[in-house]
């Protein structure tokens, strides 16, 4: 979604969610765009709407709106046989010593978006790259307060000297225990690492739980070209690698940055 | 225990009431302030070498910065006053208008101080003017500028175009960061270098004072 805003127009600056209401026709295109490729569910365009992160962008006043609306866009062509998943995506704040927000800041700011996003219509949450376990699990329990819908939650990975973690240090053996108990239906990985490499991480994920698994890798790690941004991972690359993913015991795939629709369209082919 | 390993301890462990402990003391017993701060240095070059080799994460490395400014909040007086020059430069930093990510800003301009440099957070969301003025203002040595995300990068042009038009460019080292900053695009806008993680950022700001 983010990808293809950006490639629309999307000014620096302007918070992704306000085109829900400025440009809906172009928000719907791109769902429906990945509904035709053979997307099972589609994510609202709500990763940054919590009143947190829409503050930071001075569209604080707006979250209801900006979240409702999301959601009655994926609505609106929605196939009956597929689902709306509601994006939760980080608050943008962190804990002391590296910030100065708290737990209960964060449990608030996610049970403000996910009361929204339930009462709009969503079918399941889903809270993603996410980098401290801490907020992650906040997110789960407020989701888990205001509905009885599934909840996806995965985490962003480094991919260190010593294995897996996040920039704060959580393990994936924290991450998968942390969000289990917290009451995540699903457990996953997307953001920051390419899809060959989230290969090996899925495989550990899968040591770790019984709960379906998740994996939304980006196309690789950006780079530059004559001032456009380009990932270097093709759409046939990136089908492969999930295949792989789904041997390792992923059950929910898609892609994150650098990915579109045909990407899709090449996953589906594989399966 | 020696002093210096117990500097290092406090650095390490991120002990801010023990760095704190550790600089009083050397004021008040008169010991020497230079070996003071060399002992306190090396323990956050550790740091940033565990850091570096995924040993430490942004929490422990943010509060052994922490510390070690504590320390130097407290040695400043001293130095002002004495002929010690331990002062390594004036830097603005912030992250560019349209990016709120400061992250990583914020760890860079924290390690900044840790060693030594005169730090002006602007913060995020910052426009390039503000940058500028700001630089000029403080007659700074060094402007840093963070973007994280694809379209604000082109910022960062923008402020070295800018610095070119009012004919001010060699005034200041303009170091830029950022997950999607490469090499190539350091060259392509002119800068003076970029670091791949706020330790390698601290090595880079001393190099290009020295040359």
């Amino acid at each position: 979604m983010g990808s293809l805003l950006i490639n629309q127009g999307l000014e620096p600056g302007i918070p992704p969610e306000y085109w829900n209401v400025s440009h809906p026709e172009n928000i719907q295109k791109i769902h429906l765009d990945y509904f035709n490729a053979g997307s099972d569910a589609v994510l609202t365009n709500t990763f940054g709407g919590s009143g947190m992160k829409l503050s930071a962008h001075k569209h604080g006043n707006s979250v209801e709106k900006y979240n409702q609306k999301a959601v009655e866009l994926v609505k609106e062509i929605c196939p009956d046989d597929r689902y709306i998943a509601g994006d939760i995506g980080p608050s943008g704040a962190f804990l002391p010593p590296v910030g100065n927000v708290t737990i209960d800041d964060f449990y608030e700011n996610f049970l403000e978006q996910a009361g929204f996003l339930a009462a709009a219509g969503v079918d399941f949450f889903f809270i993603e790259t996410m980098v401290d376990l801490k907020e992650a699990e906040a997110a789960v329990k407020a989701a888990k307060n205001v509905s009885n819908i599934p909840i996806f939650a995965s985490i962003t990975y480094q991919k260190t000297k010593r294995g897996f973690f996040t920039i704060m240090g959580n393990s994936v053996i924290d991450c998968v225990k942390t969000l289990e108990k917290a009451g995540a239906d699903v457990i996953g990985a997307n953001c920051t690492i390419g899809s060959d490499e989230m290969i090996d991480l899925i495989s550990l994920i899968s040591n770790e739980t019984n709960l379906p698994i998740s994996a939304k890798p980006n196309a690789g790690k950006p780079q530059l070209h004559e001032g456009k941004t380009v990932y270097p991972t093709s759409a046939e690359e990136f089908s492969v690698d999930l295949h792989q993913m789904v041997k390792g015991g992923a059950r929910v795939i898609g892609g994150c940055c650098g990915t579109s629709p045909e990407f899709i369209v090449r996953i589906k082919e594989k399966l | 225990m020696s002093f210096s390993e117990e500097c290092k301890s406090a650095i390490l462990s991120g002990d801010i009431s023990l760095a704190e402990e550790l600089a009083h003391k050397v004021i008040h017993e008169k010991l020497d302030v230079n070996e003071a701060i060399d002992a306190f240095s090396l323990a956050i070059r550790e740091a940033g070498d565990l850091f570096e080799e995924g040993e430490f994460f942004l929490p422990e490395l943010m509060r052994s910065a922490e510390a070690m400014k504590a320390a130097m909040v407290i040695f400043q007086p001293v130095l002002e006053e004495g002929k010690e020059d331990r002062f390594r430069g004036k830097v603005v930093i912030g992250t560019i208008e349209g990016d709120i990510h400061d992250i990583g800003k914020t760890l860079v301009a924290s390690m900044l101080t840790a060693e030594g440099f005169d730090v002006h957070d602007l913060g995020a969301d910052v426009p390039v003017k503000t940058f500028i003025e700001k630089a000029i203002e403080i007659d700074a040595n060094i402007i840093c500028i963070s973007a994280l995300l694809t379209t604000t990068m082109v910022g960062q042009k923008k402020l070295i175009d800018q610095l070119k038009e009012k004919n001010i460019r060699d005034k200041f080292k303009v170091l830029i960061g950022g997950a999607p900053i490469s090499k190539k695009w350091v060259e392509e806008i002119g800068a003076d270098g970029s670091a791949e993680n706020a330790v390698s950022a601290v090595k880079l700001a001393k190099k290009v004072l020295e040359d």
